[in-house]
């Protein structure tokens, strides 16, 4: 454990959490025009919040919210004073911007060390850190991580995949950190170039995130690689990765709680829902200072639990996103989520797990193509096996997820692959 | 000297230029092409060739992002005269040897068909059919 507070009782840390809280929520208050119209609709003082449950009164931040105020509307202190900033990609309109105090950038220092140390790094570990450098908080966040533990880093960033491999092998990195496609993809490139991996490599963990991954990819990276798989969530309008991640006891991720106050609700009604039933995950910031936010809609969709963990952390534990609220489609009248999409594709003996779904209109109806890639592991001479492939699939996901779909083989590497993030679903209904 | 030929066997999307891409790029990079064979679903096919440099065209394939895979087969001349092809079928069908395909070529020298029998049962097709003095071709 990093910090003693990861197992501090749980008494303790609600104590922390509703001071922080009444806190932020003060300071939104007076120096956010935006939260004081807010809370002034709702008619809600920030005397109001007198225990933790006090905070479903309060009203929900949204990512348009943070678009309306691009650049830096929301942020409650002078720019002086802002040391950082981020920004995530604007697939549509404009970019969301975050910055930093440096107090913000000694706490999100302080949570990527706790997430290394649940990977088993320490000082002694070399760092390949894979994440794309720059806006996106992926490469400068797992890189101040590992210079908190005094871990050496290698500041690799994304791309120059051949090159990548050459100097994770020559330098020895026993911790990778990247995207688990993008460490699939490294493996695929390093089987390619013939190195004798699994002998040359010294790597024993990777912390992994910033996309959607089914179990299936999980086990994969971890087992090309020989690595343990440590999942860490997180995004850049909370903080940016380090929000949580998972102990060698389980697959559930550790949230850090006393910095981010996490509740489930329902996506469409906004109600909070109890433990262990899936919503949609709400975060509010307790310690932000440059820019806090209260009940952010992360619209990823998760459950919490809080059974006790073997590794003694006392924290409320997430299940892994099972996916986006917006990512989610719904198929003739079906709810699809890429994930499951990705499972069934998984079970289905020897197909590779790269795909892309691709949502139409045939008349009135709803049509679903999936491109699945064929590489040369599943590759058959005969056209006959091809096509069983296929349908297995079809049958599988008819079966499985209740939905027709047209799947097509494709050949490897037509489905944009990310050096960020996978395309995985494309909706041309709307 | 061996009598099984090494097929290349390459994934291929149903789409415009698909295979010319494919031919270009291992022309110019001067591997000569003995036979050609297509076997197609509705919206892919598997491209059969059997190619001057195998290594070198697999790796060419690899690189430009090409499914690829290799696979046995043989080669067995044809003259040109009535019931030449039945006797290799019946020789084959009399030890119930099952085909998987087969595809005609020709060079200039010869005509010949190539036999794609599955791997369990290569080995026992090739020697029925030399006991039966049937000419199986070393190369292409």
């Amino acid at each position: 454990m990093w910090n003693k507070i990861e197992g501090e009782s749980r008494e303790k840390i609600s104590q922390t959490q509703l001071s922080r809280l009444q806190d932020t929520v003060t300071r939104v208050y007076e120096l956010t025009p935006f939260y004081k119209e807010k809370f002034d609709e709702l008619d809600i003082n920030p005397k109001d919040i007198t225990c933790l449950q006090d905070i479903q009164k309060l009203p929900f931040t949204k990512k348009q919210d943070l678009r309306n105020h691009y650049p830096f509307g929301l942020f409650t202190v002078p720019m002086s004073e802002v040391v950082r900033v981020h920004s995530s990609s604007g697939t549509t309109g404009k970019p969301t911007v975050v910055g930093y105090t440096q107090a913000d950038m000694d706490v999100w220092d302080e949570v990527m060390a706790r997430v290394y140390t649940m990977a088993g790094a320490t000082a002694k570990d070399v760092v390949h850190n894979a994440y794309g450098y720059g806006l996106f908080t992926g490469g400068l966040g797992f890189d101040s991580g590992a210079k908190k533990i005094g871990a050496t880093t290698i500041p690799a960033s994304s791309g120059f995949t051949d090159r990548q491999i050459m100097l994770m092998k020559d330098f020895n990195a026993t911790i990778l950190a990247a995207t688990p496609s993008f460490a699939l993809h490294m493996y695929e490139t390093a089987k390619k170039s013939g190195s004798d991996y699994l002998k040359d490599f010294k790597l024993k963990s990777g912390v992994f995130g910033a996309e959607p991954t089914s179990d299936g990819l999980k086990e994969e990276v971890s087992r090309v690689w020989g690595i343990d798989y440590h999942e860490v969530y997180g995004l850049s309008e909370i903080i940016g990765p380090g929000v949580s991640s998972n102990c060698k006891h389980s697959k559930l991720l550790h949230i850090n709680e006393d910095h981010f106050y996490p509740e489930i609700v329902d996506h469409k009604t906004g109600k909070v829902l109890p433990d262990g039933e899936r919503g949609e995950l709400v975060i509010t910031s307790l310690t932000k200072q440059a820019l806090p936010i209260i009940r952010y809609r992360t619209g990823d969709i998760t459950s919490l639990h809080r059974e006790p963990c073997g590794c003694g952390r006392t924290m409320v534990r997430m299940e892994s996103i099972v996916g986006r609220v917006d990512d989610m489609i719904i198929v003739n009248g079906v709810n699809v989520y890429p994930s499951q999409v990705e499972h069934v594709i998984a079970n289905t003996e020897g197909v590779t797990l790269n795909y892309q779904i691709i949502a139409d209109k045939k008349g009135h109806l709803d049509k679903i193509d999936i491109l699945v890639e064929v590489n040369d592991d599943v590759l058959s001479d005969s056209v006959a096996e091809m096509e069983k492939i296929k349908k297995d699939i079809q049958h599988s996901l008819a079966n499985n997820l209740y939905i027709n779909a047209n799947v097509k083989l494709v050949e490897p590497r037509s489905i944009e692959r990310s050096m960020g993030k996978a395309v995985r679903v494309v909706d041309k209904r709307v | 000297m061996s009598k099984i030929l090494k097929q290349l066997s390459i994934f291929v999307e149903n789409k415009k230029g698909e295979l010319s891409d494919i031919t270009t790029l291992l022309a110019s990079n001067n591997i000569s092409i003995s036979s050609i064979n297509l076997s197609d679903a509705s919206d892919f096919g598997i491209l059969r060739l059997i190619v001057s440099d195998n290594d070198k065209a697999k790796a060419i394939l690899d690189e430009a992002g090409f499914s690829s895979r290799f696979t046995d087969v043989f080669a067995v001349e044809v003259s040109d005269h009535v019931g030449s092809f039945n006797s290799v079928i019946k020789a084959l069908a009399k030890e119930n040897i099952n085909i998987e395909y087969t595809y005609t070529i020709s060079n200039a020298q010869i005509g010949a068909f190539i036999f794609r029998i599955s791997d369990r049962e290569l080995n026992h097709a090739i020697k029925t059919l030399a006991s039966d003095g049937i000419n199986l071709l070393s190369e292409v």
